[in-house]
């Protein structure tokens, strides 16, 4: 677009702005949005006020940080949806601040840290019955404890063949956009379906471990040794994203769960990782000996309420075996249809689970009659992904990527269990991205589609879509804002994204780093 | 149809404007009674015997895409061996060595986007394009260049590894290409960017920075012209600090700096550089679908070295001016070979934006064995590690301190060079020229 075009599109800015049909008018708008430009480009007072003079007090000291404000709006409250009264609008307020520091003590040594402060406004500025969770729970509005505050703490010491880490810390494992190998760290995930490969950073939760990397070659072999835990956090009674299909607790009686103790040697964890890069093809394995993050219902007991038998359940950490496997290659296909030149890289990655535990409820209902079992199952499970990234024309990317998950030895009875299908033998979402930026905004801004449909079999077989569109505006080097709409369709009720079928919500986000 | 036939009348108009302002903003020198420029009938009889024009010369027994004669060449040379010459520079320098990168883009409005990356280039061949062309078999790498971000903050420890593969017709893909997120925490391999194709938020393209094989192109010399300066700076801008290997940071005037440094002993009396002026023509056998149709180099003419290049699209129409500082990085290298690019400027034609890139700090680096096989891996980048830290001062603090449009040149080589501006691009490089720095918005635009 030429500067004439751009500056026609100005013209029409001030209009839709209501101003005068005049040029002198839609000039001074183009002058005006000039100038600000211009004003922004060297804004970054957070930088200058509190950065430089840090670290002009201490050359050691490695000082930055972001804020991040961030509104997810539904497009329409409906009240009564499933068992939840959905009288609510915002489904987040969010103001998050991160400062991440590094103290460089000596060659290879340094001291690093991720201190973090989180509200939301959710709960506090709209008038909702069906927002609750923060009566019983302060950190889904609040992180105010020091465990929450001071997300990562830990000591590095690099040397050229060797890493070493010590402390509180999240790690990221695998190379696929969402989870396949990426299984060492704990995860919030209690914003459910709405939950992206994009939010891990600030949504894994770090755990203190000892992390050592040995480095020989083209070669790497990683050791993790995890003397902590942590479980995932799912979206609670009373949050935004708590699914509407879930009944209210019956009379089946709930003991606290059993929570593997950091200080119990035998509670450890472990991980080990070997990663070789060859030209065009880099390949790793993995194999981590960790907990389940998430706990299953034992049944230890039956009681007898209002002469109905009722279920005595404990939730339960297993200990679960996972190996597994990623590779990528890059190749250029030439003289393709329409683009010429394509470049395209190749992922792959896979994980097996051997005995994930599962809700049986055949058993249950066992139990219930007064059959001795604790109601599980062990299956294996596997999860695994291929895409495809093409780089098309005008800095175009088209990713396809086909994720599969399976669980070995499925029948109808089974509840949720790691690695799986989802409600179901087998799950497949064969995933579509398409990202540009557009020149005509001298590619400032850019846009996102990507859509997650959801196949299973053999009940479910379609568990509807979700589509995410997300329009993205540089406003400087330091300040980017975006819009984001979401829709979730298709499906029942009962299914994964057709649950939140009236969970169709627009986001903004502005985020500053200084 | 009308409006139509309205709409060309405007556009005509337009272009008959754009037509007055570029012969009104033609440099000095080319008011000058004598022009700076020939063409190929007018070159001096030293000219000629420094020229070989043919343009059938043997090939090389086992690459049968090379001449004959053996790189560098001896004088005459024919305008292809310019070609290989100039190919010798490319954006990065083709010996080890470690800088700091600060880039930047500006807009016709003033937003402005920069950054900066501490580089390390290792090669696995000796320096220079010889061992490029002759050592190597086409679809082996030769390099790698991993890439640290210090700027801007959410830019911060991200990082790339470039591994350029030398190519041919057959093999084609240009490099490996992996990035770290710091956000994502993870390696990635990447598609290898379009070579003819800006990066998103910048007018450099792919080729613009790796570089383009010589035998890709037909060659064809146009003239000689004189260039007296190539990127030129601000009025606000008086002074610049370098970061200068073995001395630290030097404030240098930004009116002494000289398009090929102080070093280069070719400066004409008045400061000019002779240059030769080459046309390269894309081989549509070896680039098919490539954007830039035709490239116009000047080179100097002892060392061949790219001080301006213009790329015209498949309609013959102006797309793109880079320009060039250099200086002598390496100098072990003898002959000119140790010349780097010190400063590049890539103006966008057709968008009007602009970029920049500085090479600060720059300094030859034999890593050792150990350092090459720690650092120049993909999976060095998840240890987050920057070994050597390289500070520069070049970041731009406003944008009316950032550089000026690239001389048009207007009225050199007419037959060759099809410059045709909007009115409202005329208007802002005519409002820059009075100014003597950028002007923004719509007082860019006189004439409203």
């Amino acid at each position: 677009m030429t500067q004439s075009r751009l500056r026609w599109l100005t013209v029409l800015l001030g209009l839709m702005l209501g101003l005068p049909p005049g040029m002198a008018r839609a000039e001074a708008l183009y002058d005006a949005l000039s100038s600000f430009d211009r004003t922004m480009a060297t804004f970054n007072p957070l930088g200058t006020y509190v950065r430089k003079p840090i670290e002009r007090l201490s050359p050691r000291l490695t000082f930055k940080g972001y804020l991040r404000e961030a509104i997810d709006v539904l497009v329409q409250p409906h009240e009564k949806v499933g068992y939840r009264n959905q009288d609510f609008r915002f489904l987040q307020l969010q103001t998050l601040l991160e400062i991440e520091s590094a103290y460089h003590i000596a060659s290879g040594l340094d001291l690093n840290s991720l201190v973090h402060a989180m509200y939301d406004g959710a709960y506090d500025w709209q008038s909702s019955q069906g927002l609750y969770a923060d009566r019983y729970d302060r950190s889904v509005k609040l992180y105010d404890s020091a465990e929450q505050v001071l997300r990562e703490l830990y000591v590095s010491y690099r040397a050229p063949s060797f890493d070493l880490l010590v402390g509180k810390q999240q790690v990221s494992w695998g190379k696929m956009d969402g989870q396949f190998i990426d299984i060492i760290n704990a995860m919030n995930r209690s914003e459910s379906a709405q939950l992206e490969s994009e939010d891990y950073e600030w949504r894994r939760l770090p755990m203190w471990m000892v992390n050592t990397t040995f480095h020989f070659g083209s070669n790497s072999l990683q050791f993790l040794y995890i003397f902590d835990f942590e479980s995932d956090r799912q979206a609670l009674p009373g949050s935004p994203w708590y699914s509407p299909q879930i009944p209210p607790p019956g009379i089946d009686r709930r003991r606290p769960t059993r929570t593997p103790r950091g200080g119990d040697f035998k509670a450890h964890e472990y991980g080990v990782r070997f990663d070789r890069s060859m030209g065009a093809l880099t390949y790793g394995f993995i194999y981590a000996y960790l907990w389940d993050r998430n706990p299953v219902d034992h049944v230890v007991g039956t009681d007898l309420v209002n002469g109905q038998s009722a279920l005595r359940l404990e939730g339960e950490h297993a200990r679960l075996h996972h190996f597994g496997a990623t590779a990528d290659y890059a190749t250029t296909l030439a003289q393709m249809p329409m683009v010429g030149v394509l470049p395209v890289v190749f992922r792959v990655e896979a994980l097996w689970t051997k005995g994930v535990v599962f809700i049986d409820y055949s058993k249950q209902a066992a139990a219930r009659l007064g059959v001795n079992t604790d109601a599980t199952v062990e299956h294996d499970t596997l999860r695994a992904a291929v895409a495809a990234e093409f780089g098309l024309p005008a800095n175009t990317t088209l990713i396809l990527q086909g994720a599969y998950y399976q669980t070995f030895g499925w029948d109808r009875s089974l509840g949720y269990g790691f690695g799986g299908g989802i409600s179901d033998e087998w799950t497949l979402i064969p995933l579509v991205y398409l990202s540009r930026p557009f020149a005509f905004s001298r590619d400032r801004l850019s846009a996102q589609l990507t859509v997650f449909p959801m196949l299973s079999g053999p009940v479910h077989v379609w568990q509807g879509v979700k589509t995410k569109l997300r329009v993205t505006y540089k406003i400087s080097q330091f300040i980017n804002t975006q819009l984001v709409y979401n829709s979730y369709d298709g499906g029942d009720s009962t299914d994964f994204y057709g649950q939140y079928d009236k969970w169709d919500n627009f986001g903004w986000e502005l985020n500053y780093e200084f | 149809m009308n409006s139509d036939a309205g709409s060309r009348r405007g556009r005509g108009f337009e272009w008959c404007c754009a037509g007055l302002l570029l012969a009104a903003l033609s440099c000095p020198w080319a008011r000058a009674e004598e022009p700076t420029w020939r063409t190929l009938d007018q070159l001096s009889p030293a000219e000629r015997t420094a020229f070989d024009p043919a343009t059938d010369t043997p090939r090389d027994a086992k690459l049968p895409y090379v001449p004959a004669e053996a790189y560098p060449f001896q004088a005459p040379y024919t305008a292809e061996e310019m070609g290989y010459r100039a190919a010798e520079f490319t954006h990065i320098g083709r010996w080890p060595h470690s800088l700091i990168d600060v880039f930047g883009v500006i807009t016709g409005s003033g937003y402005i986007n920069q950054g900066a990356g501490v580089s390390y280039v290792w090669q696995s061949t000796p320096p220079g394009l010889a061992s490029y062309i002759y050592d190597l078999p086409a679809g082996q790498d030769y390099s790698r260049w991993l890439f640290f971000f210090t700027f801007p903050p959410q830019s911060e420890a991200e990082q790339q590894l470039w591994i350029p593969y030398r190519t041919d017709a057959t093999h084609r893909t240009k490099m490996d290409f992996f990035i770290y997120s710091p956000e994502l925490r993870r390696v990635r391999r990447q598609p290898q960017p379009r070579r003819d194709q800006r990066f998103p938020d910048n007018a450099q393209t792919f080729d613009d920075v790796v570089g383009r094989d010589p035998w890709e192109f037909a060659w064809q010399l146009e003239g000689t012209d004189v260039v007296h300066q190539t990127i030129r700076f601000p009025d606000t801008r008086p002074t610049v600090t370098f970061n200068v290997a073995g001395k630290g940071f030097v404030e240098i005037p930004t009116g002494a700096i000289k398009p090929l440094g102080d070093d280069y002993p070719f400066y004409r009396p008045d400061g000019g550089i002779d240059c030769w002026v080459v046309k390269a023509t894309t081989r549509e056998d070896l680039l098919p679908d490539y954007n830039e149709k035709t490239l116009v180099y000047w080179l100097d003419k002892h060392y061949f070295y790219p001080v301006r290049m213009e790329k015209y699209n498949a309609k013959g129409e102006l797309i793109m001016i880079e320009v060039r500082n250099a200086k002598r990085e390496n100098t072990a290298l003898p002959d000119g070979f140790g010349y780097a690019a010190l400063m590049s400027l890539y103006w966008d034609v057709e968008h009007d934006i602009m970029s920049y890139s500085v090479h600060d700090g720059v300094r030859p680096h034999p890593w050792t064995v150990q350092e090459a096989g720690m650092i120049f891996t993909p999976e060095f980048m998840r240890r987050q590690w920057l070994v050597e830290p390289i500070k520069s001062q070049m970041l731009i603090d406003d944008p009316t301190q950032y550089y000026l449009r690239p001389q048009l040149y207007a009225g050199r080589f007419p037959e060759l060079r099809k410059i045709a501006l909007s009115t409202d691009l005329m208007e802002r490089v005519q409002a820059q020229e009075a100014a003597g720095h950028l002007v923004f918005g719509a007082a860019a635009e006189p004439g409203k």
